[in-house]
């Protein structure tokens, strides 16, 4: 993969045929994905969802010591002010100095849509960099400048010359896609271009080569592992990953997500890159191979025993330490396996419905399943290639899964809706965002993650296995709440087939 | 010319109309604007706002053509007009309202005709032109009222003389604004007056569906909702009159006096139903003397917020509470006239506080005001300083509450730090709520 000499990355559909609209079983989608069409399917009605800007955010708004600067109309951004208590909170548990979320926008208005609005975002910039000194200043294009033509590549080029500041422009204009997972592309094609590598910093050669000293480094690098982490990630859960590796004498480096800025200027001096989410890092991983020549593993994330076994042991065989991790993994299931027990027998039988990314729900599923619980429908963002692999081996493993039901949509809690009255599970496991709708079906939630709980890893399994079962010891408030809220949809909504609104005409 | 903002306490246009009519009772607003557009304004009109909630049909659910490059390239209408037809047939909603985005406006899509269609029907569509680039949150909300008023609101021939319009209190931009409306209305109660404020709590759309018929409209503001009471005076011959937000003994007494007036009633009996209200207020607000005193609980402030929300806060803190409200920094968009008119809001106090007022939109500039007006301390052994300081702000006041060491408590937009129920800071029983919530962040350590 080589896009890094371009200005903007590829959108998903043009680059992985990714798929927001299906309806069917597991066993459907896997059949039909294969065919490649399904990025053609379409919604007639469609409720909202966010768009690249808005999911950029999600990794930008952890980067420590940066500005963001929305170059855009007064809106766009806006969920930074909901974010901006808990993210200062987040940041310090990696550095208590962080200074938290500082981010500007340029306020474009309907003077600037007929005259251009790069004059305001040069004022930004100077005035981010002049008054907070930051180590980056993270510029987000929006639709309006894209649209009106601003140059943001060149004013940054400009400017760069007289800021202290790195500037790194981030192209994710909401109207280019409508799979939001571009976001990451965006954000990394920002990175990979104006923070990774040594040619971008000044280093002077020592005056007395060390050559012991260089040697060091080298065993150093090729015992580091980078990985990369996503925001719906916890302290605790990187803490149980870091941990894992450490068990296997390696080097752990954490990137992107609660990173410094100039944390990614050596990055590409590791033996390897460790992705958590295909979603999140296929991207920089086949950069950094292509152009740095650090190969990669991206095959599962490490949500429950069985994924977070193959996760451990695809690392170690490429150290050629299978066999250490295989007693270590053997060492950790069987203490995890006596401490979940009694979660085991509480939650055996009990259905569940998930939504959330397709590489989450779907490992997700498979750990629900390993604690006895039955799966009866799931919900992707978006469905790739990925989440493909993904699940024809939850297919695979779990032949029952064939006939859970899958839905991909980002959002479209219309479809979900008719769904779980259909299917009424006993617990439904959502994506932070839109969960608040399936618990005024009286369905009570488990998010899907949380920054502040542990989910991955072999600890994270009993985490989810105890706080389920916690979840479950009383769900008086789904109960009381469906009697006296409603949702907006017409009774007969219900009874009518939930993908009525998909259209699939144009995939044969 | 406008500028950049640092650290923006609202969202755009669209944001404010998604946002009041998110709130306003059975109504489906439908987008016509980019993917994202929805998504990106829903945790800022939930989370940063005390967490209200999805809504009926907002947040994820919000219906929304979700533009993309072909409808940019193609024209959007044929979308718009399946996106509100098939919305009809699936959501359950007494009026349907069609907001727009940016991208679509400046393809210049044509919503008007999609929504005239549905003229003659038994469904009520509406629509308005509600680009981001039009301005911020209030924009947005003076825009659906205009549009309200000129095109849902029945014309009536007969005028009702104990019915009122209140308006002015921002929904969702003003975190409190269910609260404040009920404690506002009960002061109008006390008049003798039915009101209508469409947005209030038991209210239907038939409270708006008839309002022609009030003898006057209220605006709590001198700025939000002023222009669309002129377009409700220009089509339905109801006058108007703008009167300050209030909080408290003070800002309730002249919120009274003026609407009193206005409504023609005798000050007699205006006065007796202040008093009424003092005897409440003050059987209470007397129970503080004790700790006020022995625990010296003045404070100087730093008052933080849009022109609405300020000047009420500042006349509560200055002549209710006898604290030092030296410092308010006015952080919406106003023009030369409106900051001409919010200065005089912040005269006349009983107290004799002087406040220095200034506007600034740019959050990170707080901190810096408070020093200059109270100094900096260089570590000099005499010094006046901000100290005893409060700040009463919003949750990005926090960054620099902390820096000053100062205690803050949030009470305007964004408030991600609290969550809002039917709580109100408005009238007489409002002022009690405020002050219990601010002595209670003095005496939390205790």
């Amino acid at each position: 993969m080589d896009y890094i000499n371009e200005k903007t990355p590829p959108i998903r559909e043009d680059r992985l045929g990714a798929c927001m609209a299906f309806g069917g079983s597991c066993c459907e989608l896997s059949r039909q994905s294969k065919k490649g069409c399904l990025f053609q399917n379409n919604r007639t009605f469609s409720q909202s969802q966010g768009c690249q800007l808005t999911l950029s955010l999600a990794i930008l708004n952890t980067i420590r010591d940066a500005v963001i600067v929305v170059h855009s109309p007064i809106g766009c951004g806006a969920g930074l002010v909901a974010q901006a208590g808990f993210c200062k909170g987040f940041q310090k548990l990696r550095d208590p100095n962080a200074f938290g979320l500082r981010w500007i926008n340029t306020n474009l208005d309907e003077i600037d849509v007929i005259n251009g609005g790069e004059e305001k975002l040069r004022s930004a910039i100077i005035y981010a960099d002049s008054e907070y000194r930051p180590s980056a200043i993270i510029v987000m294009n929006s639709c309006v400048p894209a649209l009106i033509g601003d140059d943001i590549d060149t004013i940054i080029e400009d400017l760069q010359k007289q800021t202290r500041a790195r500037i790194v422009p981030v192209h994710c204009e909401g109207f280019k896609t409508k799979i939001q997972a571009t976001a990451y592309d965006a954000v990394y094609h920002g990175i990979l271009r104006h923070l990774v590598g040594a040619e971008l910093y000044e280093e002077e050669d020592p005056v007395l080569p060390d050559e012991f000293e260089e040697l060091k480094e080298k065993y150093i690098i090729s015992r580091t592992v980078n990985v990369l982490n996503v925001s719906s990630m916890s302290r605790s859960d990187e803490q149980e990953l870091v941990n894992l590796l450490k068990a296997l004498e390696l080097n752990v480096r954490v990137l992107p997500c609660y990173a410094h800025p100039d944390d990614f200027a050596d990055s590409y001096e590791a033996a390897l890159n460790v992705s958590i989410c295909a979603t999140h890092d296929d991207y920089f991983s086949e950069h950094m191979k292509t152009k740095y020549g650090v190969p990669f593993i991206l095959k599962t994330i490490p949500i429950g025993i069985a994924n977070t076994s193959k996760w451990l042991l695809d690392i170690a065989r490429f150290f050629g330490m299978e066999e250490r991790a295989e007693k270590l993994i053997a060492a950790e299931v069987e203490e995890l396996n006596a401490a979940l027990k009694p979660y085991r027998e509480f939650l055996k039988g009990k259905t569940a419905f998930l939504a959330g990314g397709e590489i989450r729900v779907i490992t997700t599923a498979e750990l629900l399943h390993s604690l006895g619980m039955e799966v009866l429908g799931l919900r992707g963002f978006h469905f790739d290639r990925y989440g493909e692999a993904l699940l024809d081996q939850l297919i695979d493993e779990i032949p029952e899964s064939e006939r859970a039901i899958i839905n991909i949509g980002t959002g479209q809690p219309f479809e979900q809706a008719n769904l779980l009255e259909k299917l009424k599970p006993d617990i439904y496991i959502g994506h932070p965002g839109g969960n608040g709708w399936a618990n005024k079906q009286g369905i009570p939630v488990f998010p899907l993650f949380g920054q502040a709980f542990n989910y991955m890893g072999f600890l994270g399994v009993y985490e989810v296995a105890r706080r389920l079962t916690r979840t479950l010891k009383n769900t008086s408030y789904s109960r009381n709440i469906v009697k006296h809220a409603r949702l907006p949809y017409r009774r007969d909504w219900y009874s009518q087939d939930p993908f009525s609104y998909i259209d699939q005409s144009v995939a044969p | 010319m406008s500028k950049f903002v640092e650290r923006p306490r609202y969202v755009c246009a669209l944001g404010g109309a998604i946002g009041t009519l998110k709130v306003l009772p059975r109504t489906v607003p439908i987008l016509h604007a980019a993917t994202g557009c929805g998504g990106n304004v829903a945790l800022a009109l939930n989370q940063a706002a005390g967490y209200m909630g999805s809504g009926y049909c907002a947040d994820q659910a919000l219906p929304s053509t979700n533009t993309s490059e072909r409808e940019i390239v193609f024209g959007g209408e044929e979308r718009l007009s399946e996106q509100i037809e098939n919305t009809i047939k699936l959501v359950d909603g007494d009026l349907y309202f069609v907001v727009t985005g940016c991208m679509v406006e400046m393809i210049g899509d044509d919503i008007r005709n999609a929504v005239k269609k549905y003229d003659k029907g038994s469904v009520q569509v509406l629509g308005a032109e509600t680009g981001g680039f039009r301005g911020n949150y209030y924009k947005g909300y003076e825009i659906v009222l205009k549009t309200l008023f000129r095109d849902f609101v029945e014309k009536k021939a007969v005028t009702d003389g104990k019915l009122v319009n209140l308006w002015g209190v921002v929904p969702v931009q003003d975190v409190f604004w269910k609260g404040n409306i009920a404690l506002i209305k009960g002061l109008l109660h006390k008049l003798g007056y039915r009101v209508n404020s469409f947005f209030g709590e038991g209210e239907t759309l038939d409270n708006l569906r008839n309002a022609a018929a009030a003898s006057l409209n209220i605006v709590v503001s001198d700025t939000f909702g002023v222009e669309a009471a002129q377009v409700f005076e220009e089509i339905h011959g109801v006058p108007y009159i703008t009167a300050p937000f209030p909080i408290g003994d003070h800002g309730s007494a002249i919120f009274l006096r003026q609407a009193g007036k206005a409504l023609g009633m005798e000050d007699a009996f205006v006065e007796k139903v202040i008093r009424e209200e003092q005897d409440y207020y003050y059987s209470y607000f007397e129970r503080i003397a004790d700790v006020y005193s022995d625990l010296d609980l003045q404070r100087y402030t730093t008052v933080v917020g849009d022109s609405n929300y300020t000047q009420a806060l500042t006349r509560f803190l200055a002549d209710d509470l006898g604290w030092l409200p030296e410092l308010v920094v006015i952080t919406d968009f106003l023009t030369g006239e409106q900051q001409e008119q919010a200065r005089g809001n912040f005269t006349g106090y009983e107290s004799g506080v002087q406040p220095e007022l200034v506007f600034d939109t740019d959050a990170s500039n707080v901190g810096k005001y408070i020093a200059r007006h109270w100094g900096q301390s260089g570590s000099q052994k005499y010094f006046e300083g901000f100290n005893p300081g409060f700040i009463l702000g919003s949750a990005i006041e926090r960054d620099v509450a902390e820096s000053l060491k100062a205690p803050q408590l949030t009470v305007t937009y964004p408030i991600s730090n609290r969550v809002v129920l039917d709580r109100g800071y408005a009238g007489y029983r409002g002022a009690l709520r405020l002050t219990e919530d601010l002595l209670s962040v003095l005496v939390g350590n205790r």
